[in-house]
């Protein structure tokens, strides 16, 4: 039994003209039984920075409650949000603290940095960052994802085009992917609103 | 006591991908040149594409000894073929042959993941997708490889295959004309060449249709 498979999970979030997406499944299985049908991968840590954690279901949730503990913690201190750059740092940095003993998690990051400009970013269960400019991806149909969005992604997308090329690319992968699926969540954010959108697609 | 376990494999993969699109009087199939052992490549310009017939064309990617074997099998016996009916194999009648000579090595299969591509009796595009072991299903498109799982949702999202429960039967060929088919070939691999480090250096495309089979060749990346 693999771990990083006991729950089933698809992640991406995709970059476009001073805005970007992130999208998930809405499944949460436990092998082949399907849970729940309506599972939020996707958090919002403040209106500018969004993330999403694939893998183990109960790692995502516990690393998203220490998460937002420290992002409070740190508006209280600080008196502002903080940059997605640093907030990729902080998970970075807590994965790494269970180095020998690690959370089963893939997180993607997705948030709107200075003077508006998109960031993105996945990491490994233990930390190591991966920055990208166009498109990131996660999850038991991770695979797909990166076949999907790599033939379907062009650059500085507005957002409405930037939203059917995700869900298209999300509802394709998570169609090939047994363990992912009944429906999708996507989320499209530009500098003055955040739009999320339900995507029904195969429900099985 | 603990079962002894072989440290010596008999099979390798030397990775790549193929694909096989169906039309409604063409059929596109294409794999890379790339042939790859663990991180190192052996050659860039290796053809996984063998003519089986007149109208029968099979891409094959995994171990490409088992392939090279698997394809003098299939030589030899449509010679036979030939000489005891007087005639080319039918493209379904060398999917079934395909099938048969996969399940022969049941217990020590051929490490040959298959694509056949061609026309059926009517001219019509046909492709078939096969498995290890010679299970097989007469699809509108398909990949194998390395590079499938990347290549195939994408496939899904633009070919929109009906299903084959569906009754009443609906035709599985794609309505794209020929030269559609192609770009979509060319994309897919280019952008499964950006992703997985097995698929790259050329694209060899073989296209059947009522004029006869022709070949072109496209650079893909070569890292």
């Amino acid at each position: 039994m693999q771990i990083f498979e006991y729950n089933g999970s698809a992640l991406v979030a995709m970059v476009g003209k001073n805005c970007f997406a992130i999208a998930s499944d809405r499944r949460l299985g436990v092998q082949l039984q399907t849970i729940a049908t309506d599972f939020q991968r996707i958090s919002k840590i403040h209106d500018r920075v969004f993330l999403g954690l694939s893998g183990l279901a109960t790692d995502a949730q516990t690393l998203y409650q220490r998460l937002v503990f420290r992002h409070k913690l740190y508006q209280l201190r600080e008196e502002r949000d903080m940059k997605p750059e640093t907030f990729a740092n902080l998970v970075s940095a807590l994965l790494y603290e269970k180095r020998f003993g690690p959370y089963f998690c893939q997180p993607v990051i997705a948030g709107l940095g200075d003077e508006d400009k998109p960031f993105i970013c996945t990491m490994d269960s233990i930390g190591a960052k991966e920055l990208a400019k166009d498109f990131v991806v996660a999850g038991t149909a991770s695979e797909f994802l990166y076949g999907a969005c790599e033939s379907m992604f062009k650059e500085d997308m507005e957002p409405e085009e930037l939203f059917e090329t995700v869900s298209q690319a999300l509802l394709s992968s998570v169609d090939r992917d047994c363990l992912s699926g009944w429906g999708g969540h996507v989320y499209v954010v530009t500098p003055t609103e955040v739009k999320e959108r339900i995507l029904k697609g195969r429900m099985d | 006591m603990t079962k002894q376990q072989a440290n010596w494999s008999p099979y390798d993969n030397n990775g790549g991908s193929c694909v096989a699109i169906a039309g409604a009087d063409y059929c596109v199939i294409a794999a890379d040149t790339r042939m790859s052992t663990g991180y190192n490549i052996l050659t860039r310009e290796y053809s996984k594409i063998c003519k089986l017939a007149d109208k029968c064309v099979m891409a094959s990617s995994g171990f490409q000894a088992d392939v090279r074997a698997l394809q003098k099998q299939l030589a030899a016996r449509h010679l036979i073929y030939q000489h005891q009916h007087n005639k080319q194999m039918s493209c379904p009648a060398m999917a079934q042959l395909l099938s048969n000579t996969l399940y022969y090595k049941r217990f020590f299969p051929y490490y040959s993941f298959n694509v056949l591509g061609g026309l059926d009796n009517e001219g019509k595009g046909c492709v078939l997708t096969y498995d290890a072991v010679g299970s097989y299903e007469k699809v509108g498109y398909s990949s194998q490889g390395s590079g499938s799982t990347l290549i195939m949702p994408f496939l899904d999202n633009q070919l929109k295959s009906p299903s084959p429960l569906l009754l009443p039967a609906q035709d599985a060929v794609t309505p794209l004309v020929e030269a559609e088919a192609i770009d979509l070939v060319k994309t897919v691999f280019a952008s499964a060449s950006e992703r997985d480090i097995y698929t790259g250096d050329k694209l060899e495309l073989v296209i059947i249709n009522a004029a006869g089979i022709r070949r072109e060749y496209m650079e893909l990346r070569k890292d």
